[in-house]
Order: structure tokens, then C-alpha cells, then sequence
């Protein structure tokens, strides 16, 4: 293989076969996502960040914060659950059916309080299908709940995986690759409160001991107290309040990021990441956290 | 493609000369591994592809797949409101809606749940406060107008899960009603009192 | 294309090896030295970032040093201050050797290699002061990205064109990888910031094609020039030839057409093709690693004489050990059935290896062979070379190894969901100890590099200075003896 220019157009394919598989196919197929709906609600996912978690978007970024969080929330399944909603009219008729459903169930116990589990984890969704037919006589009404699974979800990390729709009008998308830290892709769900956040930011060992992360003391200034304390001013345990007379003030970078975190929801039920539950909208307000 | 020239008999070249290559063919076995390794991959590939389709993510690995796990239509509202309830009101409430004492009354069996439900709208609407009676208890906390944020969707089906769950039964409430009290009760910031709501039908 | 109308092309280029290495001096020059430097430099970021996890308040309070920020000037300062330079001047000096051409257009290449320090010393200065553009491995803020394009494009445009006057036109295996090197960075380079940073697109997929940059740079650009570097010294610093031409031709097809599909997580919240799509061509890249460790253990094996040991050999040698054992590393994780490897140390390590274990190393083994060639002057410190591989070989091995083992302990904790963040890092801290001590015998390592390239470079420059002296001198010496 001799020849420069042979040389040139052979490689020059072979390589640029990659660029047309991870840069022009998926521009064409996920570069052009728009906004798509819940289901089963109908509502616009995702919508917008509000300006302020925007900025902070970019604080995040500017600080590296992607280096030691996640944001991607992975599952490795999904599982039906059977639930009975309304015990109905004719209840020898359900007791014969539950029964029949689950041999060793208690049904008084069980039909005591509603909604009630009747089966839970089933791989096969036909199954749980059939079994919630089954349990639908004399008026009963039972049905199928969807939960996906994997080690993230116990975890509490968020309810389904992540999918591209999530970081629709993000800029720039750092799903990060490391987890030092926990994942943040639920992070205003799981802690919602703004003042955790700022505290944890100024002292991360005072809200987690043990924790690697550094005090991000540069995102708040010390300021004299004036005529009285600012609302702003964190509340601070003894040993980390600063001198009588002065107070920490987190500064705008602290609550954009603090306004960020708390925009991170990823649990929405989309049609590529179906499940049981809606959640509720999304607080989209630009006031400061408190 | 030329290779080099070389006499397979010596191998030793000069130390000032460039590095030349022998002419050994690729070893049977390597080859035999590339096809075995792009078999697996093909096979793989089918397996976990989702055959390029941009809504299937693992774990799924087909649309078909996808498609059965969609919910069916029917009673979304028990579904959602649910998921609502258990977000929104359950913190105080308790998931099993037997409330906390000395933080929130319970829903099992309350007439104020399964009474008229002009009252029981307005209630998250604006938020409640002084004294009420529940299942003959007394109770005198403060609620706040959690449902206020909520969308008519959201609180209907919030409302109708609160209506038929442990063992409460009453008519489902519609997010049409919910609408008609939203309208009526304006940007009313006041909570509610018993003695206001007795007067609404 | 035979030997005959080749030589007519010659259109009188200097063919001798020595006029070939004195025309890539000055741009070499300005390659090594500058390399040699980020390198001291990444070593500095890299021990910072790795102290903060021993101490999180280690220099807490200063922005610019937060991990957020250390981190990537400590991955930029390496690929882009060390590794492309030091991956540049090596191809640059194969080219020419190969083709038996001297270097076209030296003034403008060397130009072209302060360009890019430039570009690559405000791109660093601007991640410590948080204009990293959040995009791993591409952390260089825009304004440094142009200057390091424009850089790079007078390098490079030099580099094919001197190519093209090759006198020898039978090509070598190390000239096809270069060659595809050559044009292959501008490609990634320019895509993934136009994509990315100017016009970036919507959503994931700018993850998408920042992870396939990033593949295509580590596991690409560096393996084409390190295995280019490999097929050449391996035969010439044992007297023997290379085991293979066409094991080096396979080689070289199944790396392109393979390994520039990895670099899609399994993880990833993208389709499910994509994912899968990238985990074969990571397993098929098996077949051009065989073929690598192949042709260089036959090539050993081969009879010839046994000169001794350049320590250059045992540079490249070890280069090749890690490029296996990343590789296989590489594989490893995409199989990963746990899904959570991917977001653990394991991944750094393979990356530190492939990275460092190989591609680096690699380099050492070639500048410690180049530099004395095109500067005429040896290395002032033999013995610190021996120092400096063993420094090198332990500290990267004391690095990746812990990093690898922590890692897979890490996924298998992610796995239960009982063991909070918080626990996991307590129980990664052993692990990160002994890997602070790699990068401390790394760092000294470095200093040792730096000291010799230094040591040699004020030879090289007093030995010129006593020539222009002596040449201007010796006129009033003569005519002194003349007058006695």
C-alpha cells in the first residue's frame, strides 16, 4: 500500500465511517427532538429551565461540578405490581378469584385496607395483565402498576432511567463519569429545600459527615451586619458562624446553583420511559431561595 | 500493496538503516477470531440494538416492548392521583390516610372527604384553619393551600384517590368541577373556617 | 510506482540521515521542550486534584484550584501540552526518516508548535478561571481551541507535504499511521468544537459527539501515532526487522475501522444502539491488540543480535504492555454487565493507562532516541534516563493498578443500594492513597525528563555558542600565531 492518495481515501472512509454512526446519525435522530408529552397526561416534557437555574447551569459547569456527579439515572428493568383498587360488591366472588390469583394469600387481611398489593415485581406483564382480569368480578377493580428497577431506583436516585429528552434544552450536557458524589439527576425531588443546599455548599462535611467534597466557601462573601441581619444570611451551626456582627451571604452564583439543583427532576413517564405515576408540575419560579 | 523485497534468510539489518518488515502472513487463527468476534457482535447487536429505533432504551430492547408497558386508558385518575398523594399529601396525611395526630386529621372515613365536594375542593384550594370536628375528634391545626399549585387534572385526581381509597366510596370528582371552583373562589388568599365552608353547599 | 521514477521525484532534497535530522531541529526543538514542560506542569495539576481527595479544605478557599478546575487543566495540559506536541515531533521526525526527505518548511512548523503552546497556555489559564467549556477532554475554552486549530494546521499541512516529497515511495508500516494521524485530529478537533462550542446541537447528542471526540483522540489519534512510534523503534533498536508487514497492515485497518466506533457508554440516555453499537466495536478492537502484541513479540523473538539494551527499547517495550492491558481493560468495561463500571474509578484507570502506561511512555522511549540525533549532543545524564524509566514504570503501574481494583469495588458496592456515596468514598481512600504515590514517583519521574532535556539543551547551545566563537575567533588566533 504504496499509493498517498489511495492511501488517503481508504483511511479516509474507514474513519469517517464513525462520524457518520455517533455525529451525523444521531444529529439526525436526537438532534432534532422537540419538546414531546407525558403520557398518560398529555403535558409538554421537559419544559424549559427558569432563568436563574440556567445560570446556574453554567456555574455548575464553570466549577467542574461533573467531575465527581452524575446526572444520568440508569435501571436494568422493569417490573409490573398487581394492585386492587375497589373491593367491589360481590366479595366471596373476589376472595375465589384472589385465591385463585395468589393461593396463599390472607384475603381478609388484604382486602382490609385498599388500594392493596396483590402481586408485586412480575417480569412478564401478561401475567400481571391476566391477573388483574382475573381479580375484576362483581365490580372489583384491580390494576397494573409499572415500576422500573435497578440498583439507582432503590437507591432513591430517581423513579425511571434517563433518556435524551431529559437534557432537551440543556447547554452544555454533562451527564458526568464519575460518582464520588451522588447522582444529581433527581436532586430537586430528593431535596427540595434550598437552604439544605446552600448550607451543604458552604460546609459539605456539617450536612454529610464524612463527606469528600469540598467547602465551596467562594461562592459566599462575609459581610458586616448593617442596621439588621439580611434574609438572605445562612443560618449557621456555632461552630461555623463567623464573628458576631458579620454574617455569610451566599452570592448570586450560590443561588443560581442552589436554583439549578433544585430544577433537576427526571421522573416525568415519557413513551420511551414508561411508568405508573405522574409527577406533580414542576415549582418553575425565579424567586430566590430563601 | 508492495511489500519489501527481503530474503527470508537474514533478519539483522544495519543500525544506520531504516526498519524494514517481513513478509509472514497474518496467522489463520487471528482471522478465525475477527469472524467469530463479528458473528457475536451481529448477534449482540440484534439482541440489544433496538435495531437503531430512537425510542427503544435499554433495558427494552423493541418497540413492541416499549408499547406494552404503556398505560391503558381508563382510570388515570387513580393512577395519578396516587402518585399526587403520595408527593404531595402523604407527608402529613400518611400514605394509608389515617393522618398524623397533632399534625394532620385522617381521611378514612371523614365526612368532610366523603361529604359534598364544593367543600372538599376548596379546602387545598385556599387551605383551612381553626377549629373542625372529624370523626367526632377536635381538631385545631392549620393547613396550607397545598393544592393551590396543582393543575385541575392533578387535584380532581388527587381528590377522587383521597374519595375511593381505604374504604372511603364517594363519586369521582372531575377536573370540570375543579375548574367551576378555581373560577368562583378567585385569588382568594384567606384560608378557610368551618363556619365558611358550612355555608357552601 | 518503482524505485526509479521515485527518485526522479527527488527534485534535489537531501537524502543523507543526517541532513534529515538537522532539519527538523528547530521545530523539534520547540515540540520536546515545550512537551516536557506541560508534562512537569500536568503533573503538578494531577497531584493537586489528587491531594484533594486526602484533604478536601487542601486549598479550598482559592477558586482557580478546585477540583472542578484542576481536574481539567490536568487532562488538557497532558493531551494537549504534552501529547500532541511530543505525539507531533515524533511523527514529524518519522515522516521525514521514512521517507528520507528533509522537513519542509521548518520555520513555519515551528511557528505553527508556539501557535499551539500559546493556544494551549490560555485554554489552561481559562479552566482554572472557569471558561472550560464542560465537555470532557475538551475542556480548552473557544478561543483556544482556534489558536491550537491554527497551530496544529501548520504543523500538520507540513507534515503531509513533506510526505508527499518522500524520496523513499515504498511506504513503511509507521507511515500509513501517521499519515491517517495527520489528517485525523483537524477532523475530530474541528468537528467536535464547531459542533459542540459554535453551533452547538440540541440535547444529548452533544454528549453523544463529546464522547465520540473523546474516543476518537485517546484510542485513535494516540494509538495511531504511539503504534507508528512502536513499529519503528521495536526493529530498529533490536537490529532486527518488524515480524510482518501485513500483521502491521491488518493491524492498522481493524484499529480504524474499529476502535473509532467506541466511546458510548452502556449507561448512556441515548437509544439503545447506540450504546450497543459502540460495546462490539470495542470487543472486535480485540483483534488489532493481538495483532500488535503479535508482531512485536515475534519481532523480539526473531534471531539477531543482541546489542545492548537502548534505554529507549524499555520505554517503548512497557508501552506496549499497557496498550495491551488498557485495551483489554477497555473491553472489560464495555462488557460490564453491572452497567456501573463506567462511573467509577476503573475507567480513569484505563484511561490513565492507555493514556500515560502507553502512549506516553512510548514517547519518553522516542524523544530519548530523537533528541540526540537532530541536536548532535547526548543526553547529560544516562543513568537519570534508567532512574527515570523505573520511576515512570512503577508510578504508573502504582497509579492505574489501585484505581482499577477500587473501581470494581466500587461498582460492586453501586450495585447495593444499602452503601451510601458517602461509604463508597471512605472505602475508595485506600485505594487513592496508592495512587497519590504513583503520581508523586510519576511527578519525580518528570522532573528527571525535564532535568535531562533540560541539561541537554544548554550542551546543545553551548556547544553552537563555542563553534560561532571559535569560527569568529579564529582569525585573531591565527593571525596572533602568525604574528609570534
Amino acid at each position: 500500500m504504496n499509493y498517498g492518495p489511495l492511501l488517503f481515501l481508504a483511511a479516509f472512509f474507514a474513519l469517517a465511517s464513525s462520524w457518520f454512526g455517533f455525529v451525523l446519525s444521531p444529529q439526525l435522530q436526537i438532534g432534532r427532538l422537540q419538546q414531546t408529552n407525558s403520557v398518560p397526561a398529555g403535558e409538554a416534557y421537559p419544559v424549559a429551565r427558569p432563568g436563574l437555574a440556567r445560570q446556574g447551569l453554567d456555574v455548575y459547569r464553570a466549577n467542574g461540578c461533573a467531575y465527581c456527579h452524575s446526572e444520568q439515572v440508569g435501571q436494568t428493568g422493569i417490573v409490573s405490581d398487581v394492585l386492587l383498587t375497589d373491593a367491589g360488591t360481590n366479595r366471596q366472588a373476589l376472595t375465589a378469584a384472589l385465591l385463585k390469583v395468589k393461593p396463599q394469600a390472607q384475603p381478609t387481611e388484604l382486602l382490609a385496607t385498599l388500594p392493596a398489593t396483590i402481586e408485586e415485581g412480575l417480569t412478564n406483564k401478561a401475567e400481571a395483565d391476566a391477573a388483574a382480569k382475573n381479580l375484576s368480578v362483581g365490580g372489583a377493580k384491580a390494576q397494573v402498576w409499572i415500576r422500573p428497577v435497578g440498583p439507582d431506583i432503590d437507591r432513591g436516585w430517581g423513579k425511571r432511567r434517563s433518556v435524551a429528552e431529559d437534557f432537551l434544552y440543556d447547554y452544555p450536557v454533562m451527564p458526568g463519569s464519575q460518582r464520588i458524589g451522588p447522582d444529581l439527576a433527581n436532586v430537586g425531588v430528593r431535596l427540595p429545600d434550598a437552604n439544605w443546599h446552600l448550607l451543604h455548599l458552604y460546609a459539605p462535611t456539617n450536612k454529610v459527615p464524612g463527606s469528600a467534597m469540598p467547602p465551596y466557601r467562594y461562592l459566599f462573601e462575609k459581610r458586616r451586619i448593617e442596621r439588621a441581619r439580611s434574609p438572605n444570611a445562612l443560618d449557621l451551626p456555632p461552630e461555623l458562624a463567623p464573628e458576631s456582627g458579620y454574617e455569610i451571604i451566599p452570592k448570586a452564583e450560590a443561588r443560581a446553583l442552589v436554583a439549578y439543583l433544585l430544577s433537576l427532576r427526571a421522573d416525568t413517564p415519557l413513551f420511551n420511559a414508561p411508568l405508573s405515576a405522574a409527577a406533580p408540575a414542576p415549582p418553575s419560579t425565579n424567586a430566590p431561595p430563601k | 500493496m508492495n511489500g519489501q523485497a527481503q530474503s527470508s534468510a537474514s533478519s539483522v539489518v544495519s543500525a544506520t538503516a531504516e526498519p524494514k518488515a517481513g513478509r509472514k502472513a497474518v496467522p489463520i487463527w487471528l482471522i478465525v477470531l475477527l469472524c467469530l468476534l463479528g458473528y457475536w457482535g451481529m448477534v449482540f447487536f440484534d439482541q440489544r440494538g433496538g435495531w437503531f429505533s430512537s425510542d427503544v432504551y435499554s433495558p427494552f430492547t423493541a418497540v413492541a416492548q416499549v408499547q406494552i408497558y404503556q398505560p391503558v386508558a381508563g382510570e388515570e385518575w387513580r393512577t395519578r392521583g396516587k402518585a399526587v398523594y403520595e408527593n404531595v399529601c402523604a407527608l402529613c396525611h400518611n400514605t394509608d390516610g389515617t393522618g398524623k395526630p397533632g399534625q394532620a386529621p385522617p381521611f378514612v372515613g371523614s365526612e368532610w372527604v366523603l361529604g359534598s365536594p364544593e367543600r372538599m375542593i376548596r379546602i387545598p384550594l385556599s387551605g383551612l384553619t381553626g377549629p373542625v370536628t372529624i370523626k367526632g375528634q377536635a381538631w385545631n391545626l392549620s393547613m396550607p393551600a397545598m393544592g393551590a399549585a396543582l393543575s385541575d387534572d392533578d387535584l380532581a385526581a388527587t381528590l377522587s384517590y383521597i374519595r375511593n381509597s381505604w374504604g372511603n366510596k364517594a363519586s369521582v370528582i372531575t377536573p370540570e368541577q375543579v375548574k367551576t371552583v378555581r373560577a368562583a373562589v378567585g385569588n382568594r388568599t384567606q384560608p378557610w373556617s368551618v363556619e365558611l365552608l358550612n355555608a357552601i353547599q | 510506482m518503482t524505485e526509479a521514477s521515485s527518485s526522479s521525484r527527488a527534485s534535489g532534497l537531501a537524502a543523507s540521515t543526517a541532513e534529515i535530522d538537522v532539519s527538523c531541529r528547530l521545530p523539534l526543538l520547540v515540540l520536546f521542550i515545550s512537551a516536557a514542560i506541560w508534562l512537569v506542569m500536568a503533573s503538578v495539576f494531577g497531584l493537586i486534584a489528587s491531594l484533594k481527595f486526602h484533604s478536601p479544605q487542601f486549598l479550598a478557599e482559592c477558586p482557580g484550584l478546585t477540583y472542578g478546575r484542576v481536574r481539567p487543566a490536568f487532562t488538557n495540559s497532558l493531551l494537549y501540552g504534552f501529547c500532541v506536541q511530543a505525539g507531533l515531533g515524533v511523527a514529524l521526525w518519522l515522516i521525514a526518516r521514512l521517507g528520507q526527505t528533509t522537513l519542509a518548511h521548518r520555520w513555519l512548523v515551528s511557528v505553527g508548535a508556539k501557535v499551539w503552546n500559546l493556544g494551549v497556555t490560555v485554554g489552561v489559564i481559562g479552566i482554572l478561571f472557569g471558561d472550560s467549556t464542560g465537555f470532557e477532554n475538551l475542556e480548552l475554552p473557544p478561543y483556544a481551541s482556534v489558536l491550537c486549530f491554527l497551530g496544529y494546521l501548520l504543523i500538520g499541512l507540513w507534515g503531509v507535504v513533506t510526505f508527499h516529497q518522500r524520496r523513499e515511495r515504498i511506504l513503511f508500516a509507521s507511515q500509513w499511521f501517521l499519515f491517517a494521524a495527520v489528517f485525523w485530529f483537524p477532523w475530530i478537533f474541528s468537528t467536535a468544537n464547531l459542533l459542540l462550542v459554535t453551533f452547538p446541537v440540541r440535547g444529548m447528542t452533544q454528549a453523544v459527539i463529546a464522547w465520540w471526540y473523546s474516543n476518537n483522540l485517546l484510542f485513535v489519534w494516540l494509538s495511531l501515532v504511539g503504534l507508528a512510534a512502536v513499529f519503528y523503534f521495536v526493529p530498529k533498536l533490536t537490529n532486527r526487522e518488524l515480524h510482518s508487514h501485513y500483521l502491521a497492515l491488518f493491524t492498522f485497518w481493524s484499529l480504524i475501522l474499529f476502535a473509532s466506533w467506541g466511546g458510548i457508554p452502556n449507561t448512556a440516555a441515548v437509544p439503545a444502539w447506540m450504546p450497543a453499537l459502540s460495546t462490539v466495536a470495542i470487543v472486535l478492537t480485540l483483534v488489532p491488540l493481538l495483532a500488535v502484541a503479535l508482531n512485536v513479540f515475534q519481532t523480539l523473538k526473531s534471531p539477531g543480535s543482541n546489542a545492548p539494551r537502548d534505554p529507549s527499547l524499555s520505554f517503548v517495550l512497557f508501552g506496549v504492555g499497557a496498550f495491551v492491558l488498557a485495551g483489554l481493560m477497555n473491553i472489560g468495561g464495555a462488557l460490564d454487565s453491572t452497567r456501573q463500571l463506567h462511573f467509577t474509578w476503573f475507567v480513569a484507570a484505563r484511561t490513565q493507562l492507555h493514556l500515560y502506561g502507553f502512549f506516553v511512555m512510548v514517547m519518553f522511549g522516542a524523544i530519548y532516541y530523537i533528541f540526540p540525533k537532530f541536536s548532535g549532543v547526548e543526553f547529560p545524564y544516562p543513568k537519570l534516563v534508567r532512574v527515570h524509566f523505573w520511576l515512570a514504570a512503577l508510578g504508573i503501574l502504582a497509579y492505574a493498578l489501585p484505581l482499577a481494583i477500587g473501581g470494581i469495588l466500587q461498582s460492586v458496592q453501586l450495585q447495593d443500594a444499602k452503601i451510601s456515596p458517602v461509604q463508597m468514598v471512605q472505602s475508595s481512600l485506600p485505594f487513592l492513597r496508592a495512587s497519590t504515590t504513583g503520581d508523586l514517583l510519576l511527578f519525580a519521574g518528570h522532573l528527571a525528563f525535564l532535568g535531562n532535556v533540560a541539561g541537554l539543551v544548554t550542551r546543545f547551545y553551548r556547544a553552537r555558542v563555542t563553534a560561532v566563537y571559535s569560527v569568529a575567533t579564529a582569525d585573531l588566533f591565527k593571525s596572533a600565531e602568525a604574528k609570534s
